[in-house]
């Protein structure tokens, strides 16, 4: 434990330099703030994955902290660092209130129940254009008037909340209660783990920063609508990086945001890939899914016992 | 007062009653015994009791109050702790931390530490101590039936359900399982206990009770019990005779 906490220091303090490295290219700085914001995602939703429940609803709740942020401003010219507070109250609550109708379905049942939530939140912004401008979306001014440097350490302070989540359920006694319910939730039960009560609660904890960086995305990128805020590929996103990394881990989702985001790019901005890019990006997923079955993780380990 | 009491439990699965009107009462400190043929609903009493499953009638009662509504990690948390037929260890913690899993929820450890401590503690006293930081999935047979014991143990529980412990054990391992056994009645634990081997239940009960088809159908002491021609009848209609009734086994150690 001491050894991964130390492991993680350093990785921030790496993470804080990184501006430095890249000077003032404004380009490479989108890339890194758009880079901390998705592995504070992913992380959010590998907490969720350590219950046994997959979520489908990682993308609403972003979208959710990006109109929150971006209404709060509209309607009372609420600051965007305010605002991300207030949608961290508005995440929470809504998925702990979403977790307790839901989170006693299992498994697939779950996850639809996830994807329903991610459509009816899209649909009342769409449905509500005095309140929300409905399928013309919302604006607000730049954060910090576009520094993004400045910007970078807020989205580091997102990814540190979700650092300290994804630690925290790993090394505290909550890794014993989630790991339980997700092999069995029978004999959880009968060992006195509240099964609901863990579920309903990493839930909301993974909601929380999820809404965060949503929230972050909304006067960082300026302007937002249904269609943007709800899509439904942030929220295969938010799943595939745990996976291509390495689920039920720290390092997994983290590494695995750092290699496909940036693999990603590269195929979206180089010819001749640039034409069909989400394709040929897609087919990576497939294969990785299918032959990395524990990620990129599982990889290493494979390679390490093939060596030995 | 009993410590537990079942009165009038009914559990129907699509119409075919498993349970059917059971009743019994547990003295504290005083072990009884469940036997009765594959089938009888001994296993569906059990997830009665514990809370896995819902009556459809009846009520159960611990240290004299109603705990029927209770969910059953409340009733873990109470003193039910319980074992399963089929044990499910937690495959992605090693022994150890499976029988955390028991301390920290069930049997209230305060603090991670803490419950590592009490499941070493555990682990020894089952004969897992050399084995506490294995991975489960390369445990025997016997060793699961140990470590399944060991995590109903961390729940420190008031009544302990055993379901079948020394199934799949060999007899120089069932005297060593019912030696254990004494020594956790001795501690003050109250068993509660399914059992085939007849040996087992002769040396470790005060009490048994018979069922055959979701009902009571004898009890007493095994004495009683073993010349009930109910019971015979029971038995000899089933594929299950009484193995062990016959040779007498050791006293335990």
């Amino acid at each position: 434990m001491r050894r991964a906490l130390a492991g993680w220091a350093a990785f921030l303090v790496v993470a804080a330099l990184v501006p430095l490295a890249i000077g003032g290219d404004r380009y490479l700085m989108l890339l890194a703030n758009v880079m901390l914001m998705f592995m504070a995602l992913a992380l959010s939703w590998d907490v969720v994955a350590r219950t046994g429940q997959l979520s489908l609803a990682h993308g609403a709740f972003f979208g959710l902290g990006a109109y929150t942020v971006a209404l709060g401003h509209r309607y009372a010219a609420l600051h965007p660092l305010l605002g991300l507070l207030l949608a961290a109250v508005v995440g929470t609550a809504v998925a702990a209130g979403l977790g307790v109708v839901t989170l006693r379905l299992r498994g697939i049942y779950f996850a639809i129940a996830t994807l329903a939530f991610a459509e009816v939140l899209r649909t009342v912004a769409f449905q509500l254009p005095d309140i929300t401008g409905g399928p013309v979306g919302i604006s607000m001014p730049p954060l910090f008037d576009g520094d993004r440097l400045l910007s970078y350490y807020v989205a580091g302070a997102i990814f540190v909340v979700a650092l300290a989540l994804s630690l925290g359920v790993r090394y505290t006694r909550a890794h014993y209660a989630v790991t339980a319910v997700r092999t069995n939730e029978t004999v959880a039960a009968a060992m006195g783990v509240p099964v609901v009560r863990t579920k309903v609660l990493t839930f909301a904890a993974s909601a929380l920063v999820a809404t965060l960086a949503g929230a972050f995305y909304m006067p960082f990128i300026t302007h937002t609508d249904p269609q943007d805020a709800f899509e439904v590929s942030r929220s295969v996103a938010a799943l595939v990086f745990p996976i291509f990394g390495g689920i039920y881990t720290t390092i997994g989702p983290v590494i695995g945001t750092i290699v496909l985001r940036s693999f990603e790019e590269y195929l979206r901005v180089t010819p001749p890939w640039k034409e069909g890019y989400q394709v040929v990006y897609g087919a990576v997923i497939v294969l990785a899914v299918l032959f990395m079955p524990r990620g990129l993780l599982g990889l290493t380990q494979r390679v390490r016992a093939w060596r030995s | 007062m009993a410590l537990l009491e079942a009165e009038g439990l009914v559990r129907r699965f699509r119409g075919l009653a498993a349970v059917d009107g059971l009743s019994f009462t547990v003295e504290e400190g005083k072990t009884l015994a469940v036997i009765g043929p594959n089938g009888a609903g001994k296993t569906t009493a059990f997830n009665l009791i514990s809370g896995l499953l819902a009556p459809n009638a009846g009520r159960v009662a611990f240290r004299g109050s109603d705990v029927t509504r209770k969910r059953a990690h409340d009733r873990c948390r109470m003193g039910l702790g319980r074992t399963f037929q089929v044990v499910q260890p937690f495959a992605e913690l090693d022994v150890v931390g499976n029988v955390m899993v028991g301390a920290l929820f069930g049997g209230g450890a305060k603090s991670v530490d803490a419950a590592r401590r009490e499941a070493l503690r555990l682990c020894e006293l089952v004969g897992l101590g050399a084995k506490a930081a294995w991975p489960v999935g390369g445990l025997t047979v016997p060793d699961r039936k140990r470590l399944e014991l060991a995590r109903a143990l961390a729940t420190r529980p008031a009544v302990l359900m055993l379901d079948e412990v020394m199934e799949g054990l060999t007899p120089v391992e069932e005297r060593e399982a019912v030696a254990l056994l004494h020594r956790i009645r001795a501690e003050g634990v109250t068993l509660l206990l399914i059992e085939h081997v007849m040996s087992t239940v002769r040396d470790l009960s005060d009490r048994v009770i018979v069922m055959d088809y979701g009902k009571k159908i004898a009890e007493g002491t095994y004495a009683e019990i073993s010349r009930d021609p109910k019971v015979i009848a029971a038995y000899l209609g089933s594929e299950e005779p009484m193995r062990g009734a016959v040779p007498p086994s050791d006293p335990p150690a």
